[in-house]
Parts: C-alpha cells; structure tokens; sequence
C-alpha cells in the first residue's frame, strides 16, 4: 500500500505522521485474515520521511471512512470520491465548530479554545490554506463522524470480530486513526475492557501527547473541538492527571447517563490559555474521547458534541462571527473567511487596509461596524440553539408519542368500536356531520402521522444521509408499537393500596385525568331509601323503576345498533361456508337481541284493571317517546302492527289525549302539556304516520274498528287524537283511490265501520275546535273534517254540514275583519273542508 | 372523557367561558384537551368595562381547573347522540367499577 510510489523500507511505527487520534483497533485485520495485505508487510514505513507540515490534509484526501477500504485499495484509489462521501460531515462540522466558538471569540475569555487557536495559529505558518481546520476537525472524534459512519457498517463485517483482539496497536499504524472510533462504538464493550484499553493506551498516549506538546509544529493531535466543548468536564478535574477518574463518565453499563449531558456552551472558563498544557490533562482529554467513542451507543442524551440540526442551520448565520479582524487575519481555521473576504474586497490582512483610501477605508469599517452588530445580536438570539441534539429531540418525541398512543390507543385502532366507547359523542357527531372527514379516526391518525413524519423530514433535511432518518423512524415506529403491546399486556394497575391504609391512591391518566374518588359500585346497592325528589304518582310501578325500564331498552337499543355496524357482508356464494357461518351467527344474535328489546318493552302485559298499560307509560315519558322512532327501526312488521293496535286501544288513555282536552271554551293548554303535544306528535305520530301509510285497508278498518270501542269523544277533542282519525281517515281515501273497489269484501267492511265512527263523532264535531274562532290553531280539525268529508256518503255530508256550519260562518266573517293574508289562510283552513264535500267557501260570500 | 368528547365538536363555534373569579370570556374555542384546558380565539370579555387589563387581549389559554361554566352554542349540540353518548359513557363507568 504505498500511495505516492514511496520507498517502503523505512517505516517507523510511532510517528504519527498519518494518525491524529490513536486507534486500539489498528493493525487488528493482520490476526483476523491471513490473506489480506498486512500491514506491516506493505507499510514503506516512509511516514517520517513525509513533509509532515501537510499532514492535516491527509484526512481530506483518503477521507476518513477510507481506513477498511484503503486497506484493500491500490494506487488507484479514489481520492475525490472518498473525500465526497464525507463533504457533509465536514459541512456539518465546521457549521457546529461556528457555533461553539463564538461565546468564548466574544467574551474574550481564554478557554481551552484559546489552545485551539493557537494550534491553529501554529499550523498557520506552514499552510496557508483553509483547510486544515476542517481536515482537522472531521476526524476529530465527534459523533457526529461517527454518524457518518453508520453507512459504513455494513462494508466492516471484519471489524465485528475486533474488540477481542488486541485493544492496543502501535500509535499512528493505521493510516486513518480515526476510523477506530467506528467499531468500537458498534460493539459494546465491557467496562472492564474499556478500562484495559485505557489503561493500555496511556502509555502510548502519554508519549504522544509529550511529543505533541513539545512540537513546535504540532500535528492537531487531541481534536481542538473536543477540548473546547467539553470544558464542563475537563474543568471539573484539572488537577486528577489520572484516567481512573473519568471513567465514571462513561461506564457503558449504566444507561441512566442519558440525561447526563453537560452544559458545554456555556462554560466560561477564567483558565489562562494553556499552550503548553500538561500533557496529563491531555490524557484526560484524549481518554474521554476514546471512552466516549466506546460507550456511544449505550448513552442516547450524553454525548454534547453531536452537531444539531439547529446548531447546523444556525451555524450558516453565525459563520461571520468567526473572522473578526485580528492579528491573524488568514485565519486558516476558518474556510469561511472566504465569505468575508469577499464581501470586504478582499481584505485579509490590516496591511491591505492601509493601501486603502479614506473613503474605501471607512466603507470597509462601516461594513465591519454594521457586521460585527449584527453578528452579536445573532449570537445573543441564538445562544440556546442546539441545546437539544435531533437525538434529543426524536427521544422526547417518542415519549411523546408514546403517551398520545397510550392517551388515545393505537391509530391503527380507530374507527374501531374501542375508540366510539372512549370518544362516542365525538367520533358519531363528526360522521354526521360529515364533510372534511372521511373517517372519523382520520384527526388522530393524522394527528400521530404529522408527528413522525415531521421528525423524519427534520433528520432527513439536516442530514443527508438516507438510512439515517429511515432508521430512526422505523425505530420509533417499533418502539412505539412495542410501548403499546407492554400497554396491552400489563394488566392495568389503576390504583395503589398501601397496606394499613383505608383508602386507595388511584393514578392519573390522561383518559381519567383526576380520579379524585375511586368509588366501588356493589351492586346489591340498595338505594330504594333514598328519597326521590321529583315523585310524581303514577299509576302503575313507581316512577323509577319505569325510567330504569326506559333507560335498558335504550341500552338494548344501542346494542342492536352497534350490532348493525357490524353486520357481515352477505355470503357472496353457497361455497363460502365461513361467510355463511358469520352471517348466520349475527342474523341469531340480531334474533335475540330483538327478542329481548320486545321484551323490555312489555307490550304484551296484562296490567291489573285500573292500572296503564306498562307501554302506554313508556309513551308516557318523554324519553319513552324519542325512542319511539328508534325502536320502530328495528322491529318487524307485526311487532309494529302489534304497536300500534296498542296504542290505538289505549287512545283515550294516552296523556296527550287524556290530558290535551280542548273546548271552544277552554282552548289552552299549559305550557309543559303543549311541549309533551308537539313531543309526541314528532316522535310518535310521525312513525306512526309511516307505518300506517304502508297498512292494507283491512288492517285501517280494524284500526278504525278499535277506535269505535274507545271514547271517541275524548280521541277527537284532542290534537292528538284528531290528528290520528284524520290519518286512519286519508289511508283508507287513498287506498280506494288507489285500486277501485277489488276487494267488495273489505270495502263493506269499512263502509259499515265508517258509518259505525260517523254515528260516535257526530255530536262530538261542533266541540273539536280548539278556543273560540279567533283563535287559529284549528286546522287539524278542518283536515279532520275534510278526512271525513271525502268519505262521507250524501246524508253524511249533510250531517257534517249542519255540525260545524257555524263554525264555518264565523271563521268565515272572521277572515273578513283580518289582514288579507291571515284571512285567506283561514278561509282556505275552512276550504279544505268545503270542498271534501263538493263546496266552496266562495259560495259562502 | 365524554366532556373532552363533547368539547372536540365544538371546535371553531363560539362559547363563553365563565372562570371562577367571574370574568365571562366570550370567544372561539380552538382546541381543547383531556383536562379540558382550553383555547380562545378572537376573545372578548362579557363586562370589558370591568377588566380593562383583558381588553387588549386576542386569544387566552385557560386552564381546565379556573373553568366555572361554558356556554354553549346550543344550536350545535345534538342532544339525542349526547343522551346516548351519556349512557354509553355510564355504561362504560359502571363495567369498570365492577
């Protein structure tokens, strides 16, 4: 492996011309395959022979991922295309160096960077280029590197098997140090053999770090960045020159270090700059970045020098902090110098700005002046940037997440049956309401959706490497998914009982935000003790039990609507045994839960003489009514006749009948009796209306028979009651004009049966209206004479006439002395009724 | 979490709030959460002339606890699916107490 056509024969294992970073791992694939090139074998040992003044290019020519590689790699290996596989990592680093370095520039305080500079400042003299700040900081044990490297890891199958071999390799034997960080960090090691490794390495080290330091020239051994952003820790123990302390740091075993991230912006730091630093604060130094490379994966918050994705972005801004005109303009530390000079005219060194005139000159400080403001008020703005990693930030977004999934179940679930019983009222009324959404479990899907795939867009746009991102997501998902299971699985330990204790501590969650009381139902409970406040008498079982009735058929009214939900599709064919079976099953279940919703409603009790029929109570109350409409859905066609034969014979005891009386005298009902009125004749009638509209005329000449056995007084003296005959009435109209006369039979039936109401109604007709004329509620009972009109024969008419002629003539006169329009709705009320029987209240006038 | 339910749909319709030291505040509710913390949109308060301090104020966070009341559009509650919202909910109560 010799790069430039070098002389191999003098190699010198220690010299550290290549290596910035020590590699334990190095020189390991010589155990592991004998095949391969070893590398003593090939090495022209020729690396002291090398100018090393250049050697902080070296990384950004083999690039740093090239170690396996360049193991493999000839004369032809690729420079530019290994350099190009990590231009972002250098891009990302740099921006990150930017970041961090402004507080210490502008506070003017000497920190640890200060050394930095002054490496920098050394390497100056021999490069003149922008890059050696980057090179230098690329390979400079960040994990951010390591990062980069994770494409890499399916390429070093052979360095799975390193960590057992030999931890110590002689300094600078691999030709790209840093690449050790790689596998180290994939495989866990044992603290024990960290500390071995350690223990190993200070020799070695100890010696490079004297050499470093002792070099005038010095070769950026330990990474400036390292000992700049981690003063926290490096600050904490100056004085313990000994590796046994930090290893508490980084003991892989204790994965709480997850949170143990030091504050590394802002640590000001009042140490003088150490040019000659100790070389054992350098071990200290050069120990925890190797251990923080080992332990890396265990720690997931630990590690402070991860480039953020703000602290990228924010290091595009901040790029202009770094070159303050100073004694070392060139500043080779920062590539973006380039970025000032250009906007300055090209102005690098203060030589240059004497040659300037006034007036360019002042311009230039002008510029300077607005520059150096602005870049204080970014830094000032964004000195909390970065503070958490993507890491950081994807944890807490998984915890989050986490949470939603437990607070509102799997998204995957919703829409399902689990989320209508936690969330009914929402998930039912935004399916009616309909429109936007599809489905209703879209919110919450969308809801947990927008936040994976916003942390997703933030990793991937920040990185651009592609497993990054995909990993992470895929990870969260899993977990996420693991966190519901563990949910799921674990029995639900709501509550704690501490033992001696009388009460129980219950735990929120966020579906019982404050469980304050934790109640035990015994359902022996007898309550029948306690007075009941609003205790009306009402005949037949007290009025609780009767709601308690009332609120179990709603219940089973509920079920058999659930159950519909989730009815099966028909069997498509004979063949499909399994779809037959399912449809066969739920048919059963509907079957019964019909069954029992019959029951409940106890249509078919006898009550004792004297008491209410237990349904005619139901109707009774006002719940009983709007269930009306629902029970009706989910009955057959008898149970429905069934019904409203009931209900028919027990006509004048319904309390909107019994209870609405109204006379020309005494029109008025009160208020709570109007609402039970309109109540009943929009929940009730109008089902009742439906179903009678589809019954045979046999089935209206029955109806109309029962009702002849009742009072019919009392049925037509109320709106209700009215209304009812005029709809029995019109059905049997409409039949008959609907097919003319094919069944004689029926038809003498009704006739006989009409003739048998007419006789009962007669004397009652004068007295139906509702208040004395002026009133203008009456217009059911016109419709109700008009129901009879039509039916009625010649002598029928004449009779009706003489009944309400006049109350005719006085709406008549009325609708005269009223406004046009109130008038001509009157007349026409009464038309209705004239012209049933072949008249017209133009006749009248 | 039938509160918490109920509140989601009326998202964007105007209530009034009344905290328990009084002040109505009358405004679009944007969002609600489990503990029925709530968000208003384009507020204003019932008796300005008695908080002038909240006369410039656009919008308010108002933590479920300091709620006293909310007046609702009655117009957008649909009172049947909320009966049986509630009986589902009681049904619901009544399986887990067991």
């Amino acid at each position: 492996m010799s790069f430039f056509g070098f002389d191999k024969a003098h190699h010198n294992p220690s010299g550290i011309g290549f290596a910035q970073a020590h590699n334990p791992f190095a020189g390991l694939s010589q155990e592991d395959d004998g095949d391969a090139l070893e590398f003593e074998d090939t090495y022209d040992g020729l690396g002291d022979q090398l100018e090393e003044t250049n050697d902080a290019f070296n990384d950004d020519t083999f690039g740093d991922s090239a170690g396996p590689v360049a193991a493999n790699s000839g004369p032809d290996f690729d420079f530019f295309g290994q350099t190009a596989k990590v231009s972002n990592a250098i891009e990302e680093e740099h921006f990150l160096y930017n970041r961090q370095q402004p507080p210490a520039r502008v506070a003017q305080t000497a920190t640890q960077s200060s050394y930095q500079s002054y490496n920098q400042q050394q390497t100056a003299p021999y490069g003149y280029s922008s890059q050696p700040q980057a090179s230098s900081s690329k390979p400079s044990g960040y994990s951010t590197g390591y990062e980069k490297y994770a494409d890499l890891q399916a390429d070093a199958d052979l360095w799975g098997l390193a960590p057992k071999k030999q931890p110590q390799a002689p300094a600078a034997s691999s030709p790209v140090p840093n690449v050790s960080s790689v596998p180290a960090s994939r495989k866990v090691l044992s603290l024990e053999e960290v500390e071995a490794q350690m223990r190993a390495q200070s020799k070695t080290a100890h010696q490079q770090q004297q050499h470093v330091a002792a070099s005038p020239a010095p070769q950026i051994h330990a990474p400036p960045q390292m000992q700049y952003i981690d003063p926290a820790i490096q600050f904490a123990q100056p004085a313990q020159p000994h590796f046994s302390a930090p290893v508490d740091h980084h003991s892989p075993h204790v994965p709480v270090t997850i949170l143990q991230r030091p504050q590394s912006k802002h640590a000001p730091s009042p140490q003088p700059p150490q040019p000659s630093q100790s070389p054992a604060v350098q071990h200290q130094q050069h120990q925890r970045q190797q251990s923080s490379a080992h332990i890396h994966p265990t720690q997931i918050l630990h590690n402070p020098n991860r480039l953020s994705g703000d602290g990228a972005r924010i290091g595009i801004n901040q790029q202009p902090t770094a070159p303050i005109p100073g004694p070392f303009p060139a500043h080779p530390g920062h590539r973006h110098q380039g970025s000032f000079a250009r906007q300055a005219g090209v102005i690098t060194h203060p030589s240059q700005l004497a040659q300037l005139s006034e007036e360019e000159k002042a311009v230039y400080m002008e510029q300077e002046a607005k520059r150096a403001k602005r870049n204080h008020k970014i830094f000032l703005m964004s000195r909390d940037n970065g503070i958490m990693t993507p890491q950081d930030k994807s944890f807490v977004t998984r915890i989050q997440l986490q949470q939603l999934v437990a607070a509102t179940g799997n998204p995957n679930e919703h829409g399902t049956d689990e989320s209508l019983v936690e969330d009914f009222y929402y998930q039912v009324h935004t399916q009616i309401q309909g429109g936007q959404r599809q489905h209703p479990s879209q919110p919450l899907n969308n809801f947990a959706q927008t936040y994976l795939f916003q942390t997703g867009n933030r990793q991937g746009g920040m990185r651009r490497h592609n497993r990054g991102p995909e990993n992470h997501m895929q990870r969260m998902e899993q977990q996420v998914q693991r966190a519901v299971e563990a949910a799921k699985n674990k029995p639900k330990n709501k509550q704690l009982v501490i033992e001696g204790s009388l009460g129980k501590i219950s735990f929120s969650n966020a579906k019982t935000p404050k469980p304050l009381l934790n109640i035990k139902r015994n359902d022996s409970a007898n309550d029948t003790n306690r007075p009941s406040s609003a205790h009306r008498p009402i005949t037949g079982g007290d009025r609780k039990s009767e709601l308690k009735s009332i609120e179990s058929i709603y219940s089973t009214l509920m079920k058999i609507e659930d159950h519909d939900r989730v009815m099966p599709p028909p069997p498509a064919n004979d063949a499909d045994t399994e779809a037959i079976d399912n449809f066969v099953a739920w048919g059963n279940d509907a079957q019964a839960l019909n069954q029992k919703l019959w029951t409940s409603l106890r249509v078919h009790d006898h009550p004792e003489p004297g008491y209410l029929h237990p349904f005619i109570t139901f109707l009774s109350y006002s719940k009983g009514k709007k269930a009306m409409v629902r029970i009706f859905r989910h009955l057959t066609q008898e149970q429905r006749t069934t019904i409203l034969t009931l209900v028919v014979v027990n006509l004048d005891n319904l309390d909107v009948i019994r209870n609405a009386q109204v006379t020309p005298a005494a029109f008025q009902l009160n208020a709570a009796m109007r609402e039970t009125v309109d109540l009943f004749s929009n929940a009730v009638m109008s089902v009742l209306f439906t179903f009678l509209n589809e019954l045979e005329l046999d089935l209206v000449t029955g109806i109309l028979g029962l009702v002849c056995t009742r009072n019919v007084d009392v049925i037509a003296k109320s709106r209700i009651g009215a209304t009812l005959l005029t709809m029995i009435l019109s059905r049997a109209e409409i039949i008959k004009q609907q097919n003319n006369g094919s069944n004689e039979q029926a038809w003498h039936d009704w006739e006989s049966t009409y003739t048998r109401f007419f006789n009962l109604i007669e004397h009652t007709l004068p007295h139906m209206f509702p208040g004395p004329v002026t009133s203008d509620e009456d217009v059911y009972v016109w419709q109700l004479l008009a129901a009879l009109g039509i039916g009625a024969g010649p002598d029928q008419q004449q009779r009706l006439v003489l009944a309400v002629k006049d109350r005719v003539m006085d709406t008549v006169a009325l609708s005269k002395t009223l406004p046009p329009d109130l008038g001509a709705q009157r007349l026409q009320n009464v038309n209705l009724f004239m012209r049933s029987i072949g008249l017209d209240v133009e006749l009248l006038q | 979490m039938l509160f918490f339910s109920f509140f989601k749909t009326l998202i964007d319709h105007e209530v009034t709030v009344e905290l328990k030291n009084d002040i109505r505040i009358r405004g679009v509710l944007k969002s609600v959460d489990q503990y029925l913390n709530i968000k208003l949109d384009n507020i204003q308060v019932v008796d300005e002339l008695q908080y002038p301090h909240l006369s410039a104020v656009k919008n308010v966070f108002i933590r479920g606890s300091v709620v006293r009341y909310v007046h609702l559009p009655s117009g957008s509650v649909d009172v049947n699916l909320l009966e049986d919202a509630t009986r589902r909910e009681a049904a619901n109560q009544a399986g887990k107490g067991k």
